[in-house]
């Protein structure tokens, strides 16, 4: 026991100063990380700023009551399955497909410069891209509509403002900023596959499509798997900026989500055990999704995250 | 069968430079509309060129000072914010890269566990307000200090690294400071490019945060100020109304926009590959 001791203290002594550089990054993870979990108490208690989280009257389950009695909760919650459902059937493919046609271009020049401008928009905050497309879909002065008047005569559409349109400008929005630089990974993953797969396709008489389907796609399936539990484990999170830059209150019913329902409650409306209540209701139905889908995707036969 | 491939690659061709179009055509019908006249806005006459150039929309914008008071807030959050995060991920995926280190496998664990579930918006205010730290730049910096996935990138770029140098480096009587700063760094340029980059975008492009926890208007950074001249339409305090005749809000809409991408703008071409290296580094290991 004791020589188990001394060779545990001679190796920390040792390392001291890794345990010095590991200090700064330690202690952000316990505060910033950890912390704030305790302060998920206050979901069950009536938190009063003066009485601080400890100090609060607990208040059982009172907050998730009103929660699931609460009509606005329910269209916030689908309206956010919704537009994540949308985002796994429209937005998720888009830098696969983007990957397997720029995994076609021969020109080494000519695929970089394409690389270039379709990762661009990753890089833009949403505040801009808001701005951009607010500004484009305009039914006064933006482009969108002035080409429909113009070339197909039809009046001015109010895409931003019409529960309609609103979620597919979000669905392209996304498409917008993330296909692009999606592709990176996806062609990282074809780069690996094994030349000689290829020779051999080829000559089975295999066209190039069949070669897609049944080499390619393959190929990157662990890829597509990985970054679909990724994607799955925010089913109950649409990000917070892209959703607060293009909604207005003219399509809340279809645009309000959980992240700027909290917003709103919790620091604009001061409802601070309401909003936490509903912050840890996302946060543990999105850890249950990913662990779902992780232990979903192990049996299919694929890595899984862990 | 040869043509017929030929033909189905170009186009293929042809249709990537449509969406390769399609990403920036957004932005460059901005940079128009940025320079265009308040007449030919309205009429419906920009597309990708100017018409009736002018720079009266920037102009105004010096004029205000307001976008440059709050882009002088956002160079003092990207500089000092990158250094920081820089700081601690570098020493913490340091020591987390050398596997002799007792522990290690806890801290590993204990790092991990942060990606798959988090404590919500409130309880970091709370926080925050407990540490009072509200309203200040550090509210910013500190919240989003070390990101689990660029430790994780740089942890396995520090175990790629050959173990001779070091070994010998040991040997010659370097402790682990000096053989981090004067082996190890010099080694890693590539990666602290990358990861440099991608934390100096985040905090240009910091948003949700400052509208969480800044409340003065004179700590506000770009972003903020962006949003309130797109969508709140706070024009009044820049404009005269008499001017508004003159200068059309749509095109002080979009020069603010091109001022506040300008930089990214202007270094994304050069450091484009770091960016890509970095997405990489970090996926050989997810």
């Amino acid at each position: 026991m004791k020589r188990i001791g001394s060779s545990l203290w001679r190796d920390i002594s040792r390392d001291k100063y890794l345990y010095l550089f590991l200090m700064p990054g330690l202690i952000f993870f316990v505060l910033f990380k950890y912390a704030p979990l305790y302060g998920e108490i206050i979901a069950f208690k009536d938190f009063r700023i003066m009485d601080g989280i400890w100090g609060s009257e607990w208040a059982g389950l009172k907050h998730f009551d009103r929660l699931f009695n609460d009509r606005d909760f329910w269209i916030i919650l689908r309206n956010t399955l919704l537009l994540n459902l949308y985002s796994i059937l429209f937005v998720f493919p888009a830098p696969i497909v983007l990957a397997l046609l720029l995994n076609e271009v021969r020109s080494h020049w000519f695929k970089r410069s394409l690389q270039n401008m379709l990762y661009l928009p990753h890089f833009i905050s949403w505040v801009v891209l808001g701005g951009v497309i607010i500004s484009i879909l305009s039914p006064s002065t933006g482009l969108v509509n002035i080409v429909l008047s113009k070339v197909f005569g039809i009046e001015p559409i109010y895409f931003m403002a019409s529960p309609f349109w609103w979620p597919i400008v979000f669905t392209l929005s996304s498409i917008w900023q993330t296909a692009g630089w999606g592709t990176i990974l996806y062609l990282a993953a074809m780069g690996n596959i094994d030349p000689q797969l290829y020779e051999a396709a080829k000559i089975d008489g295999a066209s190039k499509l069949r070669q897609i389907f049944h080499v390619t796609l393959p190929g990157i399936r662990g890829t597509i798997a990985i970054l679909l539990i990724l994607q799955m484990g925010k089913v109950m999170d649409v990000g917070f900026e892209q959703v607060f830059n293009l909604q207005n209150s003219a399509v809340f019913s279809v645009a309000d989500v959980i992240s700027t329902y909290v917003y709103r409650m919790g620091l604009l409306g001061a409802q601070y055990s309401y909003a936490t209540a509903v912050g840890l209701f996302q946060g543990i139905i999105g850890l249950i999704l990913v662990l779902l889908v992780n232990k979903a995707i192990k049996s299919m036969g694929e890595g899984g995250l862990w | 069968m040869v043509t017929m491939n030929r033909v189905a690659r170009m186009l293929n061709g042809l249709f990537l430079i449509l969406c390769a179009f399609a990403a920036l055509f957004p932005m460059l019908n901005v940079l128009a509309v940025s320079f265009s006249s308040s007449r030919s806005i309205l009429a419906g006459e920009v597309f990708l060129w100017p018409v009736e150039f002018n720079i009266q929309a920037f102009a105004k914008h010096f004029e205000s000072g307001l976008l440059f008071t709050a882009m002088r807030n956002t160079i003092i959050i990207t500089v000092v914010g990158t250094f920081l995060q820089m700081l601690a991920t570098t020493l913490t995926a340091y020591s987390l890269s050398k596997k002799r280190l007792r522990g290690r496998s806890f801290f590993l664990l204990m790092i991990l566990f942060t990606m798959l579930f988090g404590g919500g918006l409130i309880p970091m205010f709370l926080l925050l307000r407990n540490l009072h730290i509200l309203d200040t730049f550090w509210a910013i910096w500190l919240p989003g200090l070390v990101s689990v996935y660029n430790l994780f990138v740089m942890k396995s770029f520090f175990e790629g690294l050959p173990k001779e140098i070091e070994e010998s480096a040991t040997i010659d009587g370097a402790n682990d400071p000096m053989i981090l700063w004067k082996v190890v760094l010099p080694l890693s340029k590539p990666i602290l490019a990358a990861l440099s980059l991608f934390y100096a975008v985040g905090l240009w492009n910091v948003y949700a945060q400052a509208l969480y926890f800044l409340t003065s208007s004179n700590l506000m950074p770009l972003m903020v100020r962006l949003y309130q001249l797109i969508q709140v339409n706070a024009l009044d305090s820049m404009l005269d109304n008499s001017e508004l005749n003159l200068v059309q809000p749509e095109s002080i809409k979009a020069s603010a926009i091109i001022i506040s991408v300008l930089p990214i703008l202007c270094v994304y071409p050069f450091l484009q590959k770091y960016f890509v290296k970095g997405v990489l580094l970090g996926s050989v290991k997810g």
